[in-house]
């Protein structure tokens, strides 16, 4: 724990954070507002879902590239689960999930039995899934979802949406299961030196795989959300763009490239930063796609910076 | 058994594949629909063949996707604009060189994996082609410029013709330079290489920067081919490309591949997806089935001819 | 004239604390005023056990690490080889035991890598491989220089490199144990191209163990023990008992507990094991209370043993039985759960996560045992952690500190806590002392001597023969793959002995 705490405040975003607060208090108009705080915790929530799970891929040293596209796969199956075939919400929540749990375990099948390196592994399954996604809803949006369905993350509880409660209620769960369980405990010597995990004893095959299929069940359960959120299924949802917005906010939070070092607090950072950094931008009225160049920027520095310091130690 | 044996059963596959497709599919076989064949496949081949490189040093190149869409829009803003069709294609050539150098800085100084850092860089590429024109699309081109994609020179296509210079230049760099043995060597034992007093970091930076090349011409190819830049044409060729690479027997464990065979595998993509286009078939199941391929290729064949080092 | 092609003077190497400072003032020296000197047209054989300081030695000479004292001429002119490209460059060529080439490119390739011969810019492919081909014949091999070099057996292999070296105009040559994977044709063929080289006044530095061949090959022998000297003699008629009485001669200290007692319980027997295929089968057992120790060379399957044993490497024949059951192809993760516990030679990158504090790595093969509900209490662990501090004495600030800030001897402490931690009936130990310093060591004798007297087996590889034999109710002798020898009575348990049981025997192809 006082490892985490250390290297957080270590990698600063902490600081980042409460700094871009501040920058946007004093320099941009109708930021510093409980309307505009209001927004932004909305914002961040469902990011904050599908950046625990890539934080724990992240930590056995692989990547999930194919997050987004599972957000777009969900997306598509809760549309069709709900409005066409009009499922019960229980049973499509929890179809949506198991989806996402399927495409995991084929991930983590792939990467530990077949030994494909992940970032190959998880491009080609990302491109199946967007193509799956695309063939299934011809192109369709699906609008107009069932009420009930929408419930799940609508309903208005002191101001805030469900999907914020949800979102805090799995962060907390994450953080339990990461940085207090004996499985999280794994995960984190996987990540530093899988041999060495595996030759204490350690059931490592099982454990990276059910990495991937947690963070794939994550990332569907964000795209049933953000579906309930816009009100609209498409195959489009998520995306590379989401992707990478998501790797962004894990290694701006201190999650290492390598493997082993990772936090769940810290990467609940990293959402908000960069949702802090999108507020500003919006309010500012600048073009979105220059946001997009500069998130590549803000992974850049990060990583420089802690290769420098790593360089220093 | 050997290289040689498996070149053949390669080529023998790819013929009667050809031959089944000829048999099978209407209008397949015709002189019209095979030029195009190549026209299409020529993007592909000409960023695998710097991709190529890449790989047999044990990197990847993920940006080529922004690179095919931000060197065309700058040259095509330039164009536009009025600047002289040269001076704007070399702009946005010195882009991509600009961006796979920074590519090799990042791998060979900073030691930071290649899939990060290319992956960054493209989606830097992408946000920039999305800003230079908000997100707009450009088109109407002068008319030399939309020639090199859609004219014949000596009743060959521009872009085919494009395709075998750059080709040429992948083989005479890998097959008949000293760079060239170093490049492979580099993949098969990077410590021998340094030892040996070779800038193994020189070497980086110049392979990736020789990527950032291939994009930018694969993208200006692209664009003049349609007479259009739109800000992100770059996203289907990514994984064309390395599915190319792969399917041309470059294989990922480094040191092994060869750019003929990789200009090869880009043919073979793109008759697949003509193939499949001809029959109707919707380009985003085409894409589950190149996503397919790559997987079982890749683990197919890794178990590599070679291993990394000298066994004892 | 007459001087010598090199000499190396009074060379001392220093042991290295864990933050790269040499320890001066300790009685124990990786190399302790070693010298050294070779005649042009000779071969010069170097014999030592493992870790007796010959491939440092050797290092020094090829310019890979620098000495801490003394000096090294060439003839008759001092010099300093600062890196491994000096010392090319000065004439010194290191044959090393894994090649340095690709095996993705071809001979010639290879061999002029970084000095490709060009023509306005071109690769001079014709010059490249004529080049090539004229350095092959005129070494007696007809090597085709297209070929790739990983499609060449490995005595092929080390010709190619040889040839690369010689490229150099080298002047002398280090060989480290050569014909390891050679067969007798392709040993005779490395001999009689040894014997060309020596024709036109090239040096050569071989070590080796293996006795035949030193009759064949050498000029002279030197010894090489603990670090030091202990004598040259001509290799013409050399008796291989003075040999060995050099290489070991020393006393056995008395800092080997005895309290325990072998039972006559099978614990873990092992039957028919191949271990590289075409091998003869091996077939072992290790009874409870009882401190079974192997020997061998390196390279002759020990640790491979092992490791099969503990499910980390497929076994292909042959059968395992631990408590009565069969275990063919159970895990490492079943057998922890079972009772077996394996501490590997190499601790940085197979015993310990170095990036991980004490108590983090203590706890690693007992969190299930520990922590029965799955979550993890942090007091729980610190509690634990501190009692095998306490119990074994490890030296640190506190439990939280980094495995990899602490020394050698700790760190392998810290090994053993984490196994004892896991509860095991039985322990496999691959060279536990390695690299420690002497108040370690003692303590981690007396340690498996409580847990052999607790009832649990020990099987123990060591490369040092007072502690094998110190330790040890019985021992067994490996080479190439396979068992040659067990050894039972205490009387049959001398050093000497046992070499002679190690050093024995034909070429073959080890693991």
């Amino acid at each position: 724990m006082k490892r985490i705490i250390q290297h957080a405040l270590k990698n600063g975003s902490a600081v980042i954070l409460v700094l871009l607060v501040l920058v946007g208090i004093v320099f941009v108009r109708n930021f510093a507002s409980v309307d505009n705080a209001a927004v932004i915790v909305r914002q961040s929530a469902i990011p904050a879902i599908a950046v625990l799970g890539m934080t724990m891929v992240l930590m056995t040293g692989g990547i999930d590239l194919s997050l987004g596209f599972v957000v777009g796969l969900a997306s598509t199956a809760t549309g069709f689960m709900a409005k066409v075939w009009g499922l019960p919400v229980d049973l499509t929540v929890a179809a949506t999930v198991l989806i996402g749990a399927l495409v995991g375990l084929v991930n983590g099948a792939i990467i530990q039995f077949m030994k494909v390196p992940s970032f190959i592994t998880t491009l080609g399954t990302g491109y199946i899934l967007y193509g799956i996604s695309q063939l299934a809803s011809a192109g369709n949006v699906i609008t107009r979802l069932p009420p009930s369905l929408l419930a799940v993350g609508r309903t208005d509880l002191l101001g805030l949406p469900t999907s914020v409660y949800i979102a805090v209620g799995i962060v907390a769960l994450g953080w339990f299961l990461i940085h207090k369980s004996v499985f999280g405990r794994a995960l984190t010597a996987f990540g530093f030196n899988s041999r060495v995990a595996f030759l204490s004893g350690l059931p490592t095959a099982r454990v990276n795989v059910l990495t991937y299929v947690l963070c794939s069940s994550l990332a569907a359960l964000a795209g049933l959300l953000l579906t309930i959120r816009v009100n609209a299924a498409q195959p489009n949802m998520g995306g590379g763009v989401f992707t990478f917005e998501i790797i962004t906010a894990a290694i701006v939070g201190g999650t290492s490239l390598f493997g082993g070092v990772g936090s769940v607090i810290g990467s609940l950072f990293g959402v908000l930063i960069i949702k802090v950094i999108e507020n500003c931008i919006n309010l500012m009225n600048i073009s979105y796609h220059l946001y997009l160049a500069v998130q590549g920027g803000i992974i850049l520095t990060v990583i420089v910076m802690d290769k420098i310091r790593s360089r220093a130690a | 058994m050997g290289q040689r044996v498996g070149r053949i059963l390669f080529s023998l596959l790819g013929v009667a594949a050809l031959a089944a497709a000829g048999l099978l599919v209407p209008h397949f076989l015709t002189p019209a629909n095979l030029l195009n064949v190549v026209r299409q496949s020529s993007i592909i081949g000409i960023g695998a063949v710097g991709m190529t490189m890449v790989i047999v040093i044990l990197g990847i190149d993920l940006s080529i996707a922004g690179l095919i869409a931000l060197c065309p829009m700058a040259s095509g803003l330039l164009m536009l604009q009025g600047v002289p069709i040269v001076i704007s294609i070399v702009a946005g050539i010195i882009a991509g060189i600009g961006m796979g150098l920074f590519n090799g800085l990042m791998v060979a100084k900073l030691n930071v994996p290649p899939f990060i850092t290319t992956l960054v860089v493209g989606q830097v590429s992408q946000g920039l082609a999305l800003i230079m024109n908000n997100g707009r699309s450009i088109g109407g081109f002068p008319a030399s410029y939309v020639h090199i994609g859609n004219g014949s020179f000596l009743g060959i296509p521009v872009s085919d013709l494009l395709l075998l210079v750059m080709m040429g230049i992948g083989i005479f760099i890998t097959q008949f330079t000293p760079t060239g043995n170093r490049i492979y060597a580099l993949g098969g034992n990077e410590t021998v290489v340094r030892q040996e007093g070779i800038n193994a970091d020189g070497l980086k930076l110049f392979v990736y920067a020789f990527s950032g090349f291939c994009a930018s011409i694969a993208g200006i190819l692209l664009s003049a081919q349609l007479d259009t830049v739109h800000p992100i044409q770059g996203d289907p060729y990514l994984l064309d490309t390395i599915a190319a690479c792969v399917i041309g027997g470059v294989s990922l464990a480094g040191g092994e591949g060869r750019v003929a065979m990789a200009v090869a595998g880009a043919l073979i993509i793109g008759s697949v997806r003509n193939v499949l286009d001809l029959l109707g078939v919707h380009p985003f199941f085409q894409n589950v089935l190149v996503g397919t391929i790559i997987i079982l290729v890749v683990f197919g064949s890794g178990l590599s001819r070679y291993r990394r080092t000298v066994p004892v | 004239m007459d001087e010598p092609l090199l000499e190396m003077r009074e060379i001392t190497k220093y042991i290295y604390d864990s933050s790269g400072r040499p320890i001066r003032n300790s009685d124990v020296k990786i190399l302790d005023s070693v010298s050294f000197d070779l005649r042009r047209g000779e071969v010069h054989v170097l014999v030592g056990e493992n870790g007796a300081g010959k491939s440092t030695l050797m290092k020094i000479l090829g310019g890979i690490i620098p000495p801490d004292q003394g000096t090294i001429s060439l003839e008759g002119a001092a010099v300093s080889l600062a890196s491994a490209r000096k010392a090319r460059d000065r004439g010194i060529a290191f044959i090393h035991q894994e090649l340095n080439l690709c095996a993705n490119l071809d001979v010639a390739h290879n061999i002029f890598l970084g000095r490709e011969p060009t023509r306005g810019g071109v690769l001079d492919k014709k010059k490249l491989y004529a080049q090539a081909r004229a350095l092959l014949s005129s070494l007696g091999f007809e090597i085709d220089p297209m070929v790739m070099l990983g499609r060449l057996a490995t005595a092929h292999q080390q010709i190619v490199e040889i040839a690369k070296a010689l490229s150099y105009e080298s002047k002398i040559l280090i060989m480290d144990e050569p014909t390891a994977s050679l067969s007798k044709n392709e040993i005779d063929r490395l001999f009689s191209l040894m014997r060309t080289l020596q024709a036109r006044g090239i040096g050569i530095v071989y070590i080796s163990h293996r006795f035949e061949e030193l009759r064949q090959v050498g000029d002279r022998i030197s010894v090489l023990r603990d670090g030091r000297s202990i004598g040259t003699i001509p290799s013409q008629g050399f008796r291989e008992d003075e040999v060995i009485q050099m290489m070991v001669g020393r006393s056995i200290d008395d800092m080997y507990p005895r309290s325990h007692r072998p039972t006559d319980d099978v614990l873990l027997a092992v039957e028919n094991l191949r271990l590289p295929p075409g091998a003869p089968p091996l077939s072992l057992t290790v009874r409870r209370g009882e401190v079974v120790g192997i020997s061998g060379l390196v390279g002759s399957g020990r640790t491979e043993l092992l490791k099969t044993i503990f499910g980390a490497r497929r076994l292909l024949s042959g059968r395992i039985v631990y408590n009565g059951r069969k275990i063919n192809g159970w895990r490492p993760g079943r057998l922890v759960r079972a009772g077996m516990a394996y501490l590997s030679e190499d601790r940085k990158t197979e015993g310990l996560i170095t990036a991980m504090t004490i108590r983090e790595n203590v706890t690693l093969a007992s969190l299930f045992r520990l922590f029965r509900f799955g979550m993890i209490s942090q007091r729980k662990e610190r509690e634990a952690a501190r009692k095998s501090v306490q119990q074994l004495r490890i030296v640190a600030r506190s439990v939280e500190q980094t495995v990899g800030t602490l020394s050698g001897g700790n760190q392998q402490r810290t090994v053993f806590a984490k196994w004892r931690a896991a509860e095991p009936q039985l322990l496999l130990l691959d060279e536990p002392t390695r690299g420690i310093d002497v108040g370690a060591k003692s303590q981690i004798y007396k340690m498996i001597d409580e847990i052999a007297a607790q009832g649990l087996g020990v099987l123990m590889v060591s490369s040092e023969l007072p502690e094998l034999i110190g330790m040890s109710d019985r021992i067994y002798v490996m080479r190439a793959g396979t068992l040659v020898a067990e050894l039972t009575e205490r009387e049959a348990m001398t050093q000497a002995g046992i070499l002679a049981h190690i050093l024995k025997g034909a070429s073959q192809p080890v693991l």
